[in-house]
């Protein structure tokens, strides 16, 4: 026997072993296999419907790279091992009763976020295999498949840690049901995550998923939520969080280079108005979610900052840090945009408290005096612009007249963002649009100028108000409302705290109340 | 007689509301309508008579909407004149506190 015939034997064994190359002298050469087309054209490979190379030549996006630069092999390790982590720790707490004792606020926070984030996870993994396939490098193919199985992952997790919790709160199946209703807020879920990954060509998946929501918002909000859910006591919620974030922070990075291939090859407008467009329609969804999640869900003495505090410290100085480095400037709309930190997500706040038989969890209110307090410190002026609102509310409370703190008809929605049209004070006249004999009608002038970007995009889309007055709601009303929206009575959210925080504030009131 | 739904906010409320009126409402009901929605729910009664705006104009309180011209959707503002506090006409006091059900 030769040592040819015998070495196969061996490194089987272990007992002989090759030299390894440093990843750097491999890494590269496996990933990017690019080539120029000779049978086929870069048209046939790369649609642009699907790909929209804005025209930048097929060898110019060879450049792409990212730090990352793992193997396959240590991709599976690594999720494996995350996966375990995290599964064991619902394991362990199936067995206690955590959930239990766990504040009405933070169990009205991940309701929402269950049924908000759960099956989008999956929906972003069409736009990461979109661009798995239809990136113009190999480099970014590599990095999206990966990404593809992150959000697959994201999507069967958040599908998972809920379903153990079904028994104890049977609306934890809103993570499943969610996106399969036409409920209000899952109606402009759907809208802005179809218009930014789940019908989004890969370039602008990448800038407009990956780089302003991912990288933008939803990597920092994570690590956000998993602290407030260790704060709280949520261990769970916590190691979960904590471990999709670990993903995110990976596969967000392929709009970075994605911009500077389109900065470097004279194509600055578009990337801009790529990211300008993303970057408010996500501010809108974030202050709809995480807005009413960290000013007025979350316990008030696990509250390490205020929404606007989060936002200033790390979604604006970020922001602002990577317009400069990639030569971006910020949006148009900023000063807009700074000006409703103060107030816009306290006015969704209240909407959706105000509405609360519309959403699938129970809403709390957090205007606590202590809550109010703080409130007003964070917000100087939010007593005069909010708390009178309030006021009113809980002086029905107090005197029974609950049905008073109801709506009966509906709010109208913006035809861009879908969520209410709402101001602090005065509200403007709608900004108007006529389009293809159709007025649309919108809470901003960003939202309009979105809408004007791309009219044949969004102009088939009808609001839960479009159907309303289109007769799909019937009957007519708000419990035909209701019923289209999918909430049967005992889905629909109440107040989470079944009024205390309106009667701290009257004892005496309370007691005859009772 | 037809249904108008109309895109309505009481001034000092924090949120744009479908209204439905009917084309023959006047202005005097048409703010009624969208008081209806708002007033004693979030916003306290003044004692002062409610207007309504549209298209930048204040409209007189007998023009009906159809005489207004408005159209589905059309936005109008609802708001208490307090210049005419001391007129005849409505004002809060009439504006009683139903009990309402859901």
């Amino acid at each position: 026997m030769t040592d040819g015939q015998v070495l196969p034997q061996r490194l089987y064994e272990g007992t002989v072993t090759m030299p390894k190359l440093e990843r750097s002298e491999w890494y590269d050469l496996c990933r990017d296999m690019n080539w120029c087309f000779k049978y086929v054209t870069d048209a046939e490979v790369f649609p642009e419907a699907l790909s929209q190379s804005h025209g930048i030549p097929a060898s110019a996006w060879w450049s792409w790279d990212e730090p990352y630069k793992i193997s396959y092999r240590e991709y599976v390790d690594n999720q494996a091992e995350k996966d375990a982590g995290v599964y064991s720790v619902r394991s362990a707490m199936a067995r206690s009763r955590f959930f239990e004792n766990l504040d009405p606020g933070w169990k009205a926070a991940i309701i929402a976020h269950y049924g908000a984030i759960t099956m989008p996870e999956y929906l972003a993994s069409i736009g990461e295999a979109r661009m798995g396939r239809f990136g113009r490098a190999a480099a970014w193919r590599n990095m999206a498949l990966y990404g593809t199985l992150d959000e697959t992952r994201h999507g069967q997790i958040q599908l998972s840690f809920p379903h153990a919790l079904l028994k104890k709160e049977p609306r934890f199946d809103w993570a499943h049901k969610a996106m399969h209703t036409n409920e209000w807020g899952v109606i402009a879920l759907r809208h802005i995550f179809d218009d930014m990954f789940t019908a989004n060509d890969a370039v602008s998946t990448a800038i407009q998923l990956t780089f302003t929501f991912e990288t933008g918002f939803t990597n920092l909000q994570f690590l956000g939520m998993a602290a407030d859910a260790m704060e709280t006591g949520d261990v769970e919620f916590g190691t979960l969080i904590s471990s999709i974030q670990t993903d995110e922070a990976r596969h967000a990075q392929q709009g970075e280079p994605t911009l500077r291939v389109l900065i470097q090859n004279g194509k600055k407008a578009e990337a801009q108005r790529l990211v300008d467009a993303m970057f408010w329609r996500s501010w809108r969804m974030f202050a709809l979610l995480t807005g009413l999640s960290m000013d007025y869900y979350t316990p008030l003495v696990h509250r390490s900052m205020s929404f606007k505090e989060f936002m200033l410290e790390w979604i604006i100085k970020q922001f602002t840090d990577q317009f400069r480095d990639l030569g971006l400037e910020r949006p148009w709309y900023w000063d807009l945009f700074i000006q409703e930190l103060d107030w816009l997500h306290h006015a969704y706040h209240l909407g959706v408290w105000f509405w609360r038989p519309t959403v699938w969890w129970n809403p709390d209110a957090g205007v606590s005096v202590a809550e109010r307090e703080w409130l007003e410190a964070k917000y100087p002026g939010w007593h005069d612009r909010f708390g009178t609102y309030w006021q009113t509310i809980a002086e029905n409370l107090r005197q029974g007249a609950i049905p008073l703190t109801y709506p009966e008809t509906l709010p109208v929605v913006c035809n861009m963002c879908q969520i209410p049209v709402c101001s602090s004070t005065i509200l403007a006249p709608p900004r108007l649009l006529t389009h293809g004999g159709r007025v649309y009608s919108f809470c901003s002038d960003p939202c309009k100028w979105i809408f004007e970007q791309n009219p044949t995009r969004y102009a088939g889309h009808l609001s839960i108000v479009d159907r309303f007055l289109a007769g799909h709601i019937q009957p007519p009303d708000l419990e035909g409302a209701l019923a289209y929206m999918g909430l049967s009575p005992g889905e629909r959210g109440v107040d989470a705290t079944s009024y205390a925080w309106a009667f701290e504030q009257a004892p005496q009131a309370a007691a005859v109340a009772s | 007689m037809a249904l108008v739904p109309l895109h309505a906010v009481f001034r000092g409320d924090f949120i744009g509301l479908l209204v439905p009126v009917d084309d023959r409402d006047t202005m005097d009901v048409v703010a009624q309508k969208v008081a209806y929605h708002v007033i004693h729910r979030r916003l306290p009664p003044q004692d002062a008579p409610m207007r309504v705006q549209y298209n930048g104009s204040v409209l007189p309180r007998d023009q009906t909407v159809g005489q207004a011209g408005m159209s589905p959707m059309t936005f109008v503002e609802v708001f208490y004149d307090a210049s005419e506090h001391n007129n005849a006409g409505m004002d809060s006091g009439s504006y009683s506190r139903r009990p309402l059900g859901r």
